[in-house]
């Protein structure tokens, strides 16, 4: 176990450096319900490497898709740019890449076998298809049994299409069928089959994933009327293309997410009057705050502190809803307690109800089974093993863990296949849910230093025109906005690691560095949480006695290589040019711009501040007649400073060459790389031309 | 401590011709803080010699390797690569790491990549200063701490010649009258009567006059293995 302290013999033992990013993560990535590895893919979406985004993306998270448009997104309430400027769009930046790549684009990992035993799964939601999805990667034959016509769970039946459109969710139920699951729509168990049918069929185990489907409702005088609409019944009209009844001035009851969810519909079905009324004050209304903002500029308006006694009608309509005073919601332990004061009564008037002040499990799927449900309606459930009083019955998702979002559904479930798995093999149900350890906030003074940006803004419609249709209003990032948000990410975690037993405390990190983040004593230690990774001491280091946790730095070189060689007969010219990429587009860093200079590979880089003397050297040795440095003006770099020790590096290799009887016009500094392509072409083609004639 | 610096580059490339396979080894220690001995000074001079040796159409094979100190026992272990396979090892440890290599592996010939210069202190990153001539016989305590053997250009003993000028030395207007120097810093602390103290002559024994200086600490000395 690495703790502390890197020595060459650590490092021998690792398979590669990355190994070394998995004793600490970045805080999105332990905040985040699958722990995705959040900053891994933003640097790869960076980089505009779609593909290997999107997949380790889904490594984490099957529901990519879904979530890009619905996360409640703790990676971002966590990033650790809040402290400098503002934190990255993780969630805009998932969708982008999702979307872009759809099923198709994302790799599909099938077990090259599937004999194990079958399961059954109770519901298509996320908790279900995610538990579906990593048993058929274990090699189990899956199969889910949804009593819809369409798998996807609340996302497709209860989440309005102006949050997230069916196209969406299918890209993600796609690619998880892809893996080997069968899926039965239309089947309900505990009507069409029962458990124990299921059992007789040969599942071998089964999971409970039906998650919260039923409103909760009260049994208020005049409840029972057509146009009192339990939210979930009157979501899933929605998603099923029925128009709900619904007049002209809508009442919801509730001040979740749900309840939102029931209020914005109720808007875009064209109630000229919605308002919402719920028993919390504007502190503690659960909705998100996006949510409670968007309702407002879409002209909801809040009752806070009020509950509903009766629904009043007139000749047959709803008129109005009496609502009593809430004096306190929650109790001094902070649990679900309200009191009201019954002599302060107002009546609200309307002409429809939504009640959102809940949800519910249906139990229905233990009809006619050994499943234990207890006088509350919960169902039997041991948290550790996730298994109900039956051994090989277990449940997930939200009919276990309370309302929750998409992504801790997808955790549950990932975590009960596993438990499945244990079950199956015969082994005692033991998870090790530990996670390693996260970094807090990062330092005042290191934050102070880096160069302050802007979060990217979300193309987002104008609330009285969203308002009045269920497409989507937030638009998906285009190319370029995404590349710069991504960029904006510090890599926590990922940056420079001192091997101290071929450290010789020369001082020179701690003096190139930018951020004055390393510090010397015995031996040089660079703090893990405050560094930038941007490179500047690694490729200074004398001793070569710095590695960096999430890059490889001999990957350069061996890229290198492979690009001279390539250029081996075709080319009038075998030069290198490595280039600044923080303003590059994704064709530029893969290399499949078709307007490149003849004789000149491009090679991508982050930043300057990484490539050292010699790694450009190297360039010559492995048969370059030149090498380009591309980087960005001062001040245009990614990190303070950058430029000005690129310069002083370039010099250094040119009197190096000289030495050698090369010509130091072979090296070639051109700061283009912020001024957009043509500039930087142009200036290209200039040093290429310098390179040729000497 | 000690400061090198790389020799000329025609000089290093007339030193190997003679040899097909050379290993270059760099030293942890005070070369790699003067950033003119360590081990990626050593994949440099490596990556200049094989450029080099295409440009001249030479059959030379360069590999490096780079241990703690070359001037211990110990650290010799370390070595990845065995200097007795090559024809010849360019050291670019200082002179005493060149000579103890040397010592172990008698067979091989050690070629010095470094001058070995001074010893000296970090004035500003990227530029280091002699300030101590080794004689043997410290006389920091009553020269302010300001040493007249190694910055004074003749290393006076008995203060400034006649060629002092406003501060500086004869030999150069860049360079200080270590004397000067001495002189001002006293009279700031108010002790320049160590200046009329009589002492007597600087034993240049204990400097180079005797022939190689040893250091003994007997309780560190490791007994023969009685019989």
């Amino acid at each position: 176990m690495l703790d502390g302290d890197l020595t060459s013999k650590d490092v021998a033992e690792l398979g590669c450096p990355s190994e070394l990013m998995e004793r600490e993560w970045s805080p999105c990535r332990h905040a985040c319900p699958v722990h995705a590895d959040v900053r891994g893919y933003v640097e790869l979406i960076a980089r505009g490497r779609w593909q290997e985004a999107i997949d380790l993306i889904r490594a984490a998270l099957p529901f990519a898709s879904v979530c890009g448009r619905i996360c409640h997104h703790p990676c971002e309430e966590n990033c650790r740019r809040w402290e400098v400027d503002e934190g990255v769009a993780v969630r805009e930046l998932k969708r982008f890449v999702a979307e872009l790549q759809g099923a198709e684009g994302s790799t599909v990992n099938k077990a090259a076998v599937q004999d194990k035993a079958k399961i059954a799964i109770i519901g298509a939601g996320p908790s279900g298809m995610s538990a579906a999805l990593e048993l058929a990667k274990l090699g189990y034959r899956p199969t889910l049994f949804e009593k819809f016509p369409i798998a996807g769970g609340i996302p497709a039946t209860a989440i309005p299409t102006y949050r997230l459109p069916r196209d969406v969710i299918q890209m993600d139920v796609d690619w998880i069928l892809a893996h080997g699951i069968g899926l039965q729509t239309g089947v309900e168990i505990g009507k069409d089959k029962t458990v124990e049918d299921l059992r007789k069929e040969g599942f071998e185990a089964i999971i409970v994933a039906v998650g919260l489907a039923k409103s909760r409702m009260l049994p208020l005088p005049g409840a029972d009327h057509k146009r009192v609409h339990p939210v979930m019944d009157f979501l899933t009209e929605l998603a099923f293309d029925r128009k709900p009844d619904v007049g002209k001035h809508v009442l919801v009851i509730g001040g979740g997410n749900v309840a939102v969810d029931g209020a914005r519909a109720a808007v875009r079905l064209g109630a000229e009057k919605v308002q919402m009324m719920m028993l919390e004050d504007e502190e503690e209304m659960p909705a998100w705050d996006w949510e409670q903002r968007e309702s407002l500029e879409e002209g909801i308006s809040f009752v806070h502190r009020r509950g509903p006694v009766e629904v009043l009608t007139q000749d047959g309509e709803i008129v109005g809803v009496k609502a009593r005073k809430v004096t306190r919601v929650f109790d001094d332990d902070k649990r679900f307690s309200p009191q009201y004061d019954d002599g302060d009564v107002i009546e609200v008037a309307c002409d429809t109800v939504i009640m959102a002040i809940g949800q519910m499990s249906d139990n229905g799927f233990a009809d006619d089974s050994d499943l234990a449900i207890d006088e509350r309606g919960r169902l039997s459930y041991t948290p550790a093993t996730q298994q109900t009083n039956a051994a090989d019955v277990f449940a997930c998702g939200e009919i276990v863990t309370g309302p929750g979002s998409a992504v801790e559904a997808c955790a549950s479930g990932q975590r009960v296949a596993k438990a499945v798995d244990l079950y199956l093999g015969g082994k005692a149900i033991e998870i090790d849910d530990t996670l390693p350890e996260t970094f807090g906030k990062i330092d005042e003074a290191t934050a102070q230093k880096v160069t302050k940006t802007t979060r990217v803004k979300v193309p987002t419609d104008a609330p009285e025109d969203r308002k009045k249709v269920f497409a989507e209003f937030e638009h998906t990032l285009d190319e370029a906005s995404a590349l710069a948000e991504a960029r904006r990410c510090m890599s926590c975690g990922s940056g420079a690691e001192v091997i101290v037993d071929k450290c010789a405390a020369c001082l020179t990190c701690l003096r190139v560095c930018p951020f004055d983040i390393p510090k010397v004593t015995d031996v040089a230690r660079i703090a893990s949480n405050l560094c930038q990774a941007c490179g500047m001491c690694i490729a200074e280091c004398p001793a070569n006695a710095i590695i960096a946790r999430g890059w490889d730095i001999n990957e350069l070189v061996d890229d290198t290589a492979k690009a001279i060689a390539s250029m081996d007969g075709k080319a009038p010219s075998k030069i290198v040019a490595y280039v600044c990429g923080h303003y590059a587009s994704a064709n530029a860093w893969s290399g499949s711009l078709e307007d490149g200079v003849p004789g000149v590979a491009e090679l991508y880089l982050p930043s300057m501040s990484r490539l050292g003397a010699n790694q450009m050297l190297k360039a010559f040795e492995n048969g370059a007649d030149g090498v380009i440095v591309v980087a960005s003006q001062i001040g245009g770099d990614r990190y303070p400073g950058a430029t000005e020790r690129v310069q002083k590096r370039v010099e250094q290799v040119r009197e190096l060459l000289g030495e050698v009887g090369l010509n130091p016009d072979r090296v070639q500094l051109v700061e283009a790389a912020n001024q957009g392509r043509a500039a930087m072409r142009e200036a290209m083609a200039g040093a290429a031309e310098r390179i040729a004639a000497c | 401590m000690i400061v090198g610096e790389r020799k000329p580059f025609e000089e290093i490339m007339e030193m190997i011709s003679p040899y097909k396979k050379v290993l270059i080894i760099g030293c942890g220690g005070c070369v790699t803080v003067c950033l003119t001995g360590g081990e990626k000074q050593a994949d440099t001079l490596a990556s200049q010699i094989r450029l080099a040796a295409k440009q001249k159409g030479l059959d030379l094979t360069v590999a490096v390797d780079c241990i703690t100190r070359q001037c211990e026992r110990e650290f010799v272990d370390n070595l990845k690569e065995d200097p007795k396979q090559y024809d010849a090892v360019l050291s670019i440890a200082c002179g005493a790491g060149v000579q103890f290599m040397s010592d172990i592996f008698p067979d091989t010939p050690f070629l010095p990549g470094l001058n070995t210069s001074f010893l000296g202190y970090n004035k500003e990153p990227g530029i280091w200063e002699e300030n101590c001539r080794g004689c043997g016989d410290c006389v920091l305590a009553w020269t302010g701490g300001i040493c007249p053997i190694a910055r004074c250009s003749k290393s006076l003993i008995n203060g400034a010649c006649g060629g002092t000028d406003k501060g500086k030395c004869e030999v150069s207007k860049d360079m200080d009258c270590a004397w000067y120097l001495i002189y001002e810093r006293l009279k700031a602390r108010g002790k320049l009567d160590e200046l009329r103290k009589i002492r007597a002559a600087k034993d240049w024994c204990k400097d180079r006059g005797a022939g190689v200086r040893r250091l003994v600490l007997k309780e560190m000395v490791e007994e023969e293995a009685a019989g």
